[in-house]
């Protein structure tokens, strides 16, 4: 494209921001006359998403400002409880959508959270294993007071090389069964569990499929696994 | 006379029974006929259900989803686009809340209707489960006139839905709903109160409440141990505060709380209230509307992650989407209400007899393909 | 009776001896329900009221042993390949096998990404009968019968085949 061409679609695309269609609709030439409505929709999202950035942008300003009156976000305010109370097994800073934990304590932060009172985190509803990049090998637990009805998500890192997290299927039980599919479709491996297996695949499975780097085997038992059916495509 | 104890023998039941509610394989460890322990293995039906949704956008997602309890097609449909939509904040047309609640309700009733009737079949009763097929059938006309499917729809898209309701929908609602009612009355008289199935099904498989939420069991598994807890009441989503119905919780009938009977008597009991709510939303639907008006043109939830979590015939059923930015997802867990119901059953079934053990599992109403996945 | 009916003169009844054993078995041919997936609510559904299959003589059977025909419903995993191989070898001769859907075909929606599913299952087991569908409706696996009824008619058991 050449330098007045794009100077003439960048003057199109502003008069088009501007709600004026008509510069556009009477180019000639097809060719240009798409480029400019491209380029026009292209700046149309682009300023959609700065409008919609531009507010939460102002939200940590206003939040420093009046930073004294505790937050509402149950993550927020639990997660400070949990600081208060065990020292240094924050990983990251509070924020509205999870509690980011070390997974040092996370069996006494676990029996505290289910046996303090104004807690009392009696389910456990889900559990989740991610692969998050970058080495790194993430199980989330999301938590719910029948009793009080709040809920609260916890995240958990580790390295793939030493993807260690204490289990807590003594405290919830169903994270006996949670676990070892977690176990099963990532790797991570949970301390204390009474019987760590695989839970889906069978047990002589090489391999944790839900890894983003996942090849699946040749064989099994003999039977070859094809990569993809040959000639359905 | 003292006992005579025996060697401990190891039985296998499965994965190919008649009696399992699909591939399931119970390790059984006997003492003559009293069991001393069960483990459930499965896997025998893991399909890869959640790598295909790291591979598939977000609408593609959704015939899996069906597939997975494919008892309640339309409630997976439903639990997975209500939490698409919450990530992308996007809002549906009332007319299309009503219909998939319709959708949903009459999914409920079928479901229901199937996991009672087979239930009657595993403990011998035959004709219960004739008759509850038939009634069944009648629902699934309705919604193959709807979206031309029987059994899996890829109906409810996120949006919206993918056909409207054809012309006389309503009034075969109607119909079937005045002809249903009465039917209740005949299952009752034919297998709840008949004296055999109370015998063979009160006082066994008592699961406290206590427990019953540490294992995170939910749905009638859960009221039917008093616990009152349903999450179109307690964590309302779509518009089911628009209707007046009762949570039906177990209250020990013909013996103790929590056993298999409550269990059963639960999804009847909900059974007629889902009929209620049918009545009432078929009354107050809007006539017009465009169901496919809030269609997205390509589905791009923002940056984020959500759990979310809706009632389908056998307990919560809750989506963990993880999403970058991009149109196919980075993670899609499904928390399956059956899974956790599965967990429970090697604490309900120590110590009773080989036949009771058949009870508690059918009487739990596991679906093996949401468990595998 | 229907093909032999009217037919004779007397009291001499003349017939090749295959077409009768393949008569004899291709009625009531006795279904060994393995139903793994979705595909089994259907094969349930057929069995019901309103489209019977107890009309054309199949009767649901739980033990291999006592069964003609295996009618394969549902995905096939890795897992439960063996199974499937081994109760296939139990069932006594003469035996069939029905794939009823698509995953039992060729592994069905899960072809792709399915990395623990079966692509068909022909491959542990021989097949006679596709029926795809995903699930086929009750009057298709009923039309996927009545081909085998076809088939096994068909069948020449007695004649030494050429290599």
């Amino acid at each position: 494209m050449s330098a007045d061409q794009e100077k003439l679609i960048t003057e199109l695309v502003g008069k088009g921001l501007a709600g004026d269609m008509d510069p556009i609709n009477a180019i000639e030439d097809r060719v240009l006359r798409s480029k400019a409505k491209a380029a026009l929709a292209k700046a149309k999202r682009a300023a959609k998403t700065a409008t919609t950035a531009a507010p939460t942008e102002e939200k940590p300003a206003t939040e420093t400002i009046a930073e004294t009156p505790p937050s509402d976000n149950p993550n927020k305010k639990f997660g400070k409880m949990i600081e208060d109370t065990f020292q240094g097994s924050l990983d990251a800073e509070l924020n509205d959508t999870h509690i980011q934990l070390k997974p040092d304590n996370w069996f006494e932060i676990a029996k505290w959270l289910k046996s303090e009172p104004s807690l009392y985190f009696d389910s456990l509803q889900c559990h989740t294993g991610m692969d998050v990049g970058e080495n790194m090998l993430e199980a989330r637990y999301n938590l719910h007071s029948m009793t009080h009805d709040h809920k609260i998500e916890i995240r958990i890192a580790v390295s793939r090389d030493k993807a260690n997290i204490p289990s807590i299927e003594q405290i919830w039980r169903i994270g006996d069964w949670f676990e070892r599919e977690t176990y099963d479709m990532f790797g991570i491996f949970f301390d204390g569990h009474r019987d760590h297996r695989r839970m889906l695949l069978p047990e002589d499975w090489e391999g944790y499929p839900l890894r983003k780097d996942y090849e699946v085997q040749e064989t099994y038992h003999g039977i070859a696994i094809p990569k993809v059916k040959v000639g359905w495509e | 006379m003292g006992v005579i104890h025996g060697e401990e023998m190891v039985l296998n039941i499965g994965p190919q029974h008649p009696s399992t509610h699909g591939v399931l394989r119970l390790k059984v460890k006997t003492d003559g006929e009293i069991i001393s322990e069960i483990t459930p293995v499965i896997g025998y039906l893991h399909r890869c259900f959640e790598k295909h949704c790291e591979n598939m956008t977000y609408d593609q997602v959704i015939p899996y989803t069906d597939r997975c309890d494919y008892l309640a097609a339309m409630a997976n449909n439903f639990g997975y686009v209500v939490a698409v939509e919450e990530l992308m904040e996007l809002k549906v047309p009332e007319k299309v809340e009503y219909i998939r609640v319709i959708m949903a309700e009459l999914q409920r009733i079928a479901s229901h209707l199937l996991a009672l009737g087979v239930y009657g079949l595993d403990i011998g009763a035959f004709t219960p489960f004739l008759f509850m097929l038939r009634d069944r059938e009648r629902i699934l006309d309705m919604f193959e006139m709807t979206c031309g499917a029987r059994l899996l729809y890829n109906y409810m898209w996120v949006g919206g839905v993918s056909h409207d309701l054809p012309k006389g929908f309503v009034e075969t609602a109607f119909q079937f709903l005045d002809y249903f009612e009465p039917q209740i009355e005949e299952y009752n008289n034919l297998l709840t109160y008949n004296k055999i199935f109370i015998e063979r099904t009160a006082d066994i498989g008592v699961l406290p409440a206590d427990v019953a939420i540490s294992y995170g069991v939910s749905g009638p598994n859960l009221r039917a141990s008093g616990v009152k807890w349903d999450l179109r009441k307690n964590d309302t989503y779509s518009i089911y505060d628009k209707f007046e119905f009762d949570v039906c919780i177990g209250d020990g009938g013909q013996g103790t709380l929590g056993d298999c009977w409550d269990r059963y008597y639960v999804r009847m009991l909900e059974v007629k209230e889902s009929v209620k709510i049918l009545r009432q939303a078929l009354a107050q639907m809007p006539k017009d509307g465009d169901v496919h008006q809030a269609l997205p043109k390509k589905i791009r939830p923002p940056k984020g992650s959500i759990y979310s979590r809706t009632e389908t015939p056998r307990g919560d059923l809750g989506f963990y989407i993880e999403s970058d930015g991009s149109p196919i997802p980075t993670r899609v867990k499904m928390r399956s209400p059956a899974f956790t119901a599965l967990s429970v059953l090697g604490e309900l079934a120590g110590g009773w007899m080989m036949s009771d053990v058949i009870s508690i599992l059918g009487s739990l109403d596991i679906v093996l393909g949401e468990i595998d996945r | 009776m229907g093909m032999l009916e009217n037919r004779f003169q007397d009291n001499v009844v003349v017939a090749k001896l295959d077409k009768l054993i393949g008569w004899a078995r291709s009625t009531s041919p006795w279904y060994f329900q393995f139903g793994l997936a979705c595909c089994a609510i259907e094969m349930m559904a057929a069995a019901a009221s309103r489209h019977d299959l107890e009309r054309l003589g199949m009767m649901p059977r739980s033990s291999p042993r006592q069964a003609d025909v295996m009618i394969v419903a549902g995905t096939v995993t890795m897992k439960m390949s063996l199974r499937v191989k081994k109760l296939y070898e139990q069932m006594a001769d003469p035996k069939y096998v029905i794939a009823m859907g698509s995953c039992a075909t060729s592994g069905g929606p899960y072809w792709q990404h399915g990395y623990h599913v079966l692509k068909g299952v022909d491959i542990v087991v021989p097949v006679d009968v596709y029926v795809p569908g995903c699930p086929p409706r009750p009057e298709a696996l009923i039309e996927g019968l009545l081909k085998l009824q076809e088939k096994i008619l068909d069948e020449r058991p007695l004649t030494r085949k050429m290599a």
